[in-house]
C-alpha cells in the first residue's frame, strides 16, 4: 500500500501541475468577444439553463451570420453551475480563464448572486437574462438584467390581484430566492394597499406534498404563486384533488407549467411573462420561427430571454464601437455601461422595447398569460 | 535493544512524511505562481483540495480511528461557514486586516461547531452503528433546515460573505491549516490518548474493562473532528459567497465519507491523497459531466465504495486480497527480512487480526441493569410483539 | 380533521416503506439504506407502464415484480458477501448501492422530474372535509398489507422460520432454516410493500425524479427506529405517528418551514430516552 500511495502522489501532483500549466494558454486569442455564461444544464432547473443557452446561441450565430461587432465575431462559452453558487464561483473562474471578457451572467438567481460577486471584483459586464433577484443588480455598477425584478413583479401581482380578487392565498417556496424574492415585495405590497390575504408555505427540498396547503387555501378565488412550474404544476394537481377551484395566478417562473399539467387540471393559470409565443410584434415573430427552425421546438420565455441579453450587449457593444478585440473585460464594462444607460439607447427584442438605467434595472411592458385547458 | 531503535526509525520517517508532502505541495505551488503558471480555476481548486482535506481527516478521526459512522460531517461544516462568516461579516466592520478576521472567525466557527460536536457527541455515547448514523445524519439536516429558515443568516439566498482576496492567499491559508490540523491529529493518534481511541473502536467493551474512560474519548474525538469541520467551513464561506444552505446536504456528507473510505480507513495519508484526488476529478469533471452524464460521478461514487468495501471486508475476497497486496508480494520477494513494523495511523481498521477475542472471557454485559442470566433468549431483534 | 386524515395516508406510506426497514434490520441485522431508492425504482416503473398503458394498476404489478427482483439482486451482489462482516461496512455498502441507484436512474430518465398523470379519482365528502378517493384507498390498502404481513409472520411456517431467524441465525440453521433463503425472503417482501408505498407516493406528490425516494427512505427508517427498528406492529405505529407529525406541523404556519426538523429532533430524542425505540424490544449486548 505504501508504494502505491507514493506513485498515487506523484501522480497526482503532475496531474495538477500540467493542468496549471494547461489553463495558461487558453485567453482570449484576440479574434473574437468571449461572452460568457452560466447556467444549471443539470437537475430541474436545467430546463431554464438549457434554453438560455440556446437561445444565446441562436443570437449568436444570427449576430456572427451578419458580421459581429465591427468585423469581430462572438464566442460564446456556456458552462454548467447546477443553480448552485458554489459551483457558479467555480465555473466564472474557469471562464475568465477562458479569457471571457462579456458576459450574460447566470440563468438562476442564487447562483448569479455568487457570479455578480465575483464579476464586481472584476468589472466585467453581464447582462443576466433571467436572475431576477433585488440583490443581484444592487449595488453593482457592471450588473444588468432583461427579466422583471423579483419586487416589480411582486408589486404587480399585488396591485392586480387585489384589484379582481376577493380572496386571495398565497403559496411559496421558502427555500428559494426568486420565490421568497416575490413574496416579500407582495407581502408589503398587499399590505400598502390594506388587503387581507392567507399565505402557505412549502420548501421544495423536503416537502413536495401539497395536499395541507391548497386544503386551507381551498375557498380561496386566487392562489398567487410566485414559485416554478414544477411546483406550480404538482400545486395544480393538488387543488384538483382537493376539488379547489381557485384561479392560479403566477409569475415567469411559471412559464413551462403547460407541460406540467393534464387534462384533469381545471383551474385557470394565469402568469406574468414580458414574453408571448403568439405575439405578432416583428422581432418576436422572427426569434419564434427562427427557433423552430433550428430545435424543432416551441421557445419559452427564457428562451427569449436568453436571446434578448445576446442582442442587448451586441448593441450596445455597436453603439459603443468596439473595434478592439482583446479590450480588457474592464474596459469593455466601461464602454458598454455607457453606451447602454445612455437615454437614446433601447432595444426592441423579442421580449419587448427595453431601456436600462444605471441601477442595471430593465423597463419594459409586462403581459400576462392565460392558459386553459 | 536493536529493535527498539529499528522500530523508533521507522516511527520517525512515517513521521515527517505528511508533513513533508504537504509543504513541498505548498512550495511548489508557491514557485509555479511566481511564474504565472497558477490560473484561476487552479486555485480555487487549491483552496477546495485544501478544505476537503480538513474534512476527510477529521472525519477519519470519527470514522477510522474512533470507529463510529457519523453521517453528518457537512452538519458542522455548516455550522461553521455560517456562525464563522456571520462573526467575519460583523468583524469585518471593525478590524481592518481581512487575515486577522478570517483567523479570528475561524477559531469561532471552529468552536461553534465544537458546541454542536458536543451535542451530537452526547447521543453518541448511548448509540451504536446505524443507530449513531441515522442521529447524526438527522442532526445534519436540522442544522441545514434551521440556518435556511433563519432571516439573519440569508433565508433562501444564503449568507453572503465577504470573500477572501486574494484567492491565493487564501489557497496558503487553507494549506498552512491543513498542516497545522495534521500536526495536531498525528500527534494526539500516537499519543496514548490516539491508542485509547484505536482501543475502543476495536473492542469497546474491553476498552471500559481496560479502564479507559469511553465517554471522554468519544466526546473528545466528536469535538476534535467538528472542530476542523467548522475551520473548513470558514475557509468554504470565505471562497465562495453566498454560503448557501443546499451545499451541505447528507450527500456532502457521504462525499467526504467518499474520501475517508477510498483513503482507507484509519489512514491519513490516504484521507489527503483521497480528498485531493475527489477534489481535483470533480473540479475537472464538472464541466464534461453535465445533463445526464452528472450521474456517472454518482455512479462512480458508488463503485468505490462498493467495492473497496466489498474488497477489504468480504470473507469470500480474503485469498484476491493477499494476492493483490503489495505488502504481500513485497514481503514475499523482498530476501532480507525486515522486522515487523508496527503500524500506526495507517494501520488498516480492518484488518487487524488481533481483535481481542473476548466473547468467551467476558459475556457478562457490563451496561445492563438486570442481572445476567445464561441463555436467555432476548439476544436478537424480536420482530413481532 | 382532513388534516389528521391526510397524515394518516402519508403515514401509511412510511409505514409500508418502514416495514421493509424493520424487517430487514430484523433478520438481516443491516440499515438497507438503498431500500428508499427502491421506492424510486418502483416509481419510474409505474410511470413507464402508465405512459404506455395508462393503467397505474398493471404498473402497479409491473412495479412489484421490478423492485423484488431489485432487492434480491441487491441483497445478492452486495451484502451477501458481506454477511459477517462489520456493520459499518454493510452500512456504507448500502450508501453506494444507494448511489448506485440514483445514478443508474439519472443516467436512463434523465435529471429532471417528469410529471405523472393524476388517477382523478375525485374526492368525497367526509367529516366536514373533503377526502380525496386516493388518500382512502392509500389508508385502506395499507392497512390490508399490514394486517396480512402481520397474519404471515404469525400464522405461516415461513413466517415463524422469519421469526427463528431474527432470534439466532446460527439456531435457525441448526434447526434446518435455510437462512439465506429466509432473508432473501425479507428482501424480497420489503421490496414488494415499497413498491405499493411508490405508487401512493405517487400519487401524494405526482412527480418522478431519481432523488424521489431519498427523503421518504430516510423519513421511514426514521418511523421504523421511533417504532423500535425489528418491530413490525413498531413500524406502523411509527410511520404513521411521523406521517401525522408531519402533517400537523405543516399546517402550523409558524413552524411549517421547519418540518424536517422537527421530525429529525423527534427521532434524536426517542433515541435518546428510549434508544430501542417506542415498541422495541432490549437487546443484551454482548462482547
Amino acid at each position: 500500500m505504501n508504494k502505491f500511495t507514493k506513485v498515487a502522489a506523484v501522480v497526482l501532483a503532475v496531474m495538477m501541475v500540467a493542468c496549471c500549466m494547461a489553463g495558461c494558454g487558453k485567453s482570449s486569442d484576440g479574434k473574437a468577444f468571449i461572452l460568457g455564461a452560466t447556467g444549471p444544464l443539470t437537475g430541474d432547473a436545467s430546463s431554464y439553463g438549457i434554453s438560455v443557452q440556446r437561445g444565446a446561441e441562436l443570437a449568436v450565430e444570427e449576430i456572427n451570420a451578419a458580421g459581429g461587432v465591427n468585423g469581430i465575431e462572438f464566442k460564446f462559452i456556456m458552462k454548467d453551475d447546477k443553480a448552485t453558487p458554489a459551483d457558479a464561483t467555480t465555473a466564472y473562474d474557469s471562464l475568465m480563464d477562458d479569457g471571457m471578457q462579456i458576459s450574460i451572467g447566470s440563468v438562476t438567481s442564487g447562483a448569479c448572486e455568487a457570479f455578480a460577486a465575483k464579476a464586481k471584483q472584476d468589472n466585467l459586464f453581464f447582462m443576466t437574462p433571467s436572475a431576477s433577484a433585488a440583490n443581484v443588480i444592487a449595488d453593482r455598477s457592471n450588473a444588468f438584467r432583461v427579466c422583471f425584478g423579483d419586487p416589480d413583479q411582486g408589486v404587480l401581482a399585488a396591485d392586480e390581484l387585489s384589484k379582481t380578487f376577493k380572496k386571495i392565498g398565497c403559496i411559496y417556496d421558502t427555500s428559494d430566492t426568486y420565490s421568497s424574492g416575490i413574496y416579500e415585495a407582495f407581502d408589503a405590497q398587499m399590505k400598502k394597499l390594506g388587503t387581507s390575504y392567507t399565505t402557505q408555505t412549502f420548501d421544495k427540498e423536503n416537502n413536495k406534498d401539497f395536499a395541507t396547503q391548497v386544503e386551507t387555501l381551498k375557498d380561496c378565488d386566487v392562489i398567487f404563486l410566485p414559485i416554478y412550474y414544477t411546483e406550480a404544476g404538482l400545486i395544480a394537481k393538488a387543488c384538483v384533488a382537493k376539488s379547489c377551484g381557485a384561479v392560479l395566478y403566477g409569475c415567469d417562473g411559471l412559464d413551462g407549467v403547460a407541460d406540467q399539467v393534464d387534462a384533469t387540471v381545471t383551474n385557470e393559470i394565469k402568469y406574468i411573462t414580458p414574453f408571448d409565443v403568439n405575439s405578432t410584434a416583428a422581432v418576436t415573430a422572427k426569434f419564434v420561427s427562427a427557433f423552430k427552425a433550428k430545435y424543432n421546438e416551441t421557445p419559452d420565455q427564457f428562451a427569449a430571454d436568453g436571446y434578448d441579453a445576446v442582442y442587448a450587449i451586441f448593441n450596445a457593444m455597436k453603439a459603443a464601437d468596439v473595434k478592439d478585440a482583446s479590450i480588457s473585460a474592464s474596459d469593455l464594462c466601461d464602454a458598454v455601461v455607457k453606451a447602454l444607460t445612455d437615454a437614446s439607447f433601447s432595444y426592441d427584442g423579442a421580449t419587448g422595447k427595453m431601456t436600462w438605467d444605471a441601477s442595471g434595472a430593465c423597463t419594459k411592458v409586462p403581459q400576462v398569460v392565460t392558459l386553459k385547458k | 535493544m536493536g529493535y527498539f531503535k529499528n522500530v523508533k526509525k521507522a516511527f520517525k520517517l512515517k513521521n515527517y512524511a505528511n508533513y513533508i508532502g504537504v509543504v513541498a505541495f505548498l512550495i511548489l505551488v508557491v514557485v509555479l505562481n511566481q511564474f504565472g503558471m497558477v490560473n484561476r480555476s487552479s486555485v480555487n481548486l487549491l483552496n477546495r483540495i485544501g478544505y476537503s482535506i480538513i474534512l476527510a481527516v477529521s472525519l477519519n478521526l470519527v470514522v477510522g480511528f474512533l470507529g463510529e459512522l457519523s453521517l453528518g460531517h457537512a452538519g458542522f461544516m455548516c455550522v461553521g461557514a455560517y456562525i464563522g462568516c456571520y462573526f467575519a461579516n460583523y468583524l469585518g466592520t471593525v478590524i481592518e486586516s481581512q487575515f486577522v478576521v478570517l483567523f479570528l472567525s475561524m477559531l469561532v466557527g471552529g468552536l461553534v461547531a465544537c458546541v454542536f460536536g458536543f451535542i451530537i457527541g452526547l447521543p453518541a455515547l448511548r448509540l451504536k452503528g446505524d443507530y449513531l448514523a441515522i442521529a447524526t445524519l438527522a442532526f445534519g439536516e436540522i442544522v441545514r433546515c434551521i440556518f435556511k429558515n433563519l432571516p439573519s443568516f440569508g433565508g433562501a439566498t444564503g449568507l453572503i460573505t465577504k470573500t477572501y482576496r486574494p484567492s491565493f492567499s487564501l489557497a496558503i491559508i487553507s494549506f498552512v491549516t491543513v498542516l497545522i490540523m495534521l500536526i495536531f491529529v498525528q500527534n494526539l493518534i500516537r499519543s496514548k490518548h490516539g491508542r485509547a481511541i484505536t482501543s475502543i473502536r476495536d473492542n469497546e467493551i474491553a476498552a471500559r474493562a481496560m479502564g479507559i474512560n469511553v465517554t471522554f474519548y468519544k466526546l473528545f474525538v466528536f469535538i476534535v473532528a467538528a472542530f476542523f469541520a467548522g475551520v473548513a467551513g470558514v475557509i468554504y464561506g470565505h471562497l465562495n459567497s453566498p454560503v448557501s444552505y443546499d451545499v451541505f446536504s447528507y450527500n456532502y456528507s457521504i462525499e467526504i465519507l467518499v474520501m475517508v473510505v477510498l483513503g482507507g480507513m484509519g489512514s491519513i495519508t490516504g484521507s489527503i491523497l483521497a480528498a485531493s484526488a475527489v477534489t481535483f476529478i470533480n473540479f475537472e469533471l464538472q464541466d464534461q459531466l453535465t445533463g445526464n452524464l452528472a450521474a456517472l460521478k454518482l455512479i462512480i461514487y458508488a463503485v468505490i465504495l462498493i467495492f473497496m468495501v466489498l474488497f477489504n471486508n468480504a470473507p469470500s475476497f480474503k485469498k484476491l486480497r493477499k494476492k493483490l497486496s503489495v505488502k504481500e508480494y513485497l514481503a514475499a520477494h523482498q530476501k532480507k527480512a525486515h522486522p515487523e513494523k508496527i503500524r500506526d495511523d495507517a494501520g488498516a481498521w480492518d484488518r487487524i487480526e488481533t481483535k481481542i477475542k473476548m466473547d468467551e472471557i467476558l459475556s457478562v454485559d457490563i451496561s445492563a441493569q438486570e442481572p445476567f442470566k445464561a441463555d436467555s433468549p432476548e439476544q436478537g431483534g424480536n420482530k413481532d410483539e | 380533521m382532513s388534516v389528521l386524515l391526510d397524515g394518516l395516508s402519508l403515514g401509511a406510506i412510511y409505514a409500508l416503506i418502514a416495514l421493509g426497514y424493520t424487517m430487514v434490520y430484523g433478520i438481516a441485522k443491516m440499515l438497507n439504506f438503498a431500500h428508499g431508492d427502491i421506492i424510486m425504482v418502483g416509481a419510474y416503473a409505474i410511470l413507464t407502464l402508465l405512459n404506455t398503458t395508462g393503467n397505474p394498476y398493471i404498473g402497479l404489478l409491473a412495479a412489484i415484480i421490478v423492485c423484488t427482483i431489485f432487492g434480491i439482486v441487491i441483497e445478492r451482489l452486495a451484502y451477501k458477501p458481506l454477511r459477517g462482516a462489520s456493520p459499518l461496512a454493510v452500512l456504507i455498502t448500502a450508501i453506494g448501492v444507494s448511489y448506485l441507484l440514483q445514478g443508474v436512474a439519472q443516467l436512463v430518465f434523465g435529471s429532471t422530474s417528469k410529471p405523472v398523470a393524476q388517477p382523478g379519482y375525485g374526492s368525497v365528502f367526509l367529516f366536514g372535509a373533503n377526502i380525496s378517493y386516493t388518500t382512502i384507498i392509500t389508508l385502506v390498502v395499507g392497512g390490508i398489507i399490514m394486517a396480512a404481513l402481520t397474519v404471515f409472520v404469525k400464522k405461516t411456517r415461513t413466517g415463524h422460520a422469519m421469526l427463528a431467524v431474527s432470534e439466532d441465525k446460527g439456531a435457525a440453521q441448526l434447526m434446518g432454516i435455510n437462512v439465506n433463503r429466509i432473508i432473501m425472503l425479507t428482501f424480497a417482501i420489503g421490496s414488494a410493500l415499497a413498491a405499493f408505498a411508490s405508487l401512493f407516493y405517487m400519487w401524494q406528490i405526482p412527480s418522478v425524479q431519481p432523488t424521489l425516494g431519498a427523503m421518504p427512505g430516510i423519513k421511514a427508517f426514521t418511523a421504523a427506529v421511533i417504532g423500535g427498528i425489528g418491530s413490525i406492529p413498531g413500524a406502523m405505529a411509527g410511520g404513521v405517528l411521523l406521517g401525522v407529525i408531519e402533517k400537523i406541523s405543516l399546517s402550523i404556519p409558524a413552524v411549517s418551514n421547519y418540518t424536517t426538523a422537527i421530525e429529525f429532533s423527534v427521532l434524536i430524542l426517542i433515541l435518546l430516552v428510549r434508544p430501542i425505540g417506542l415498541l422495541g424490544k432490549k437487546r443484551r449486548e454482548k462482547v
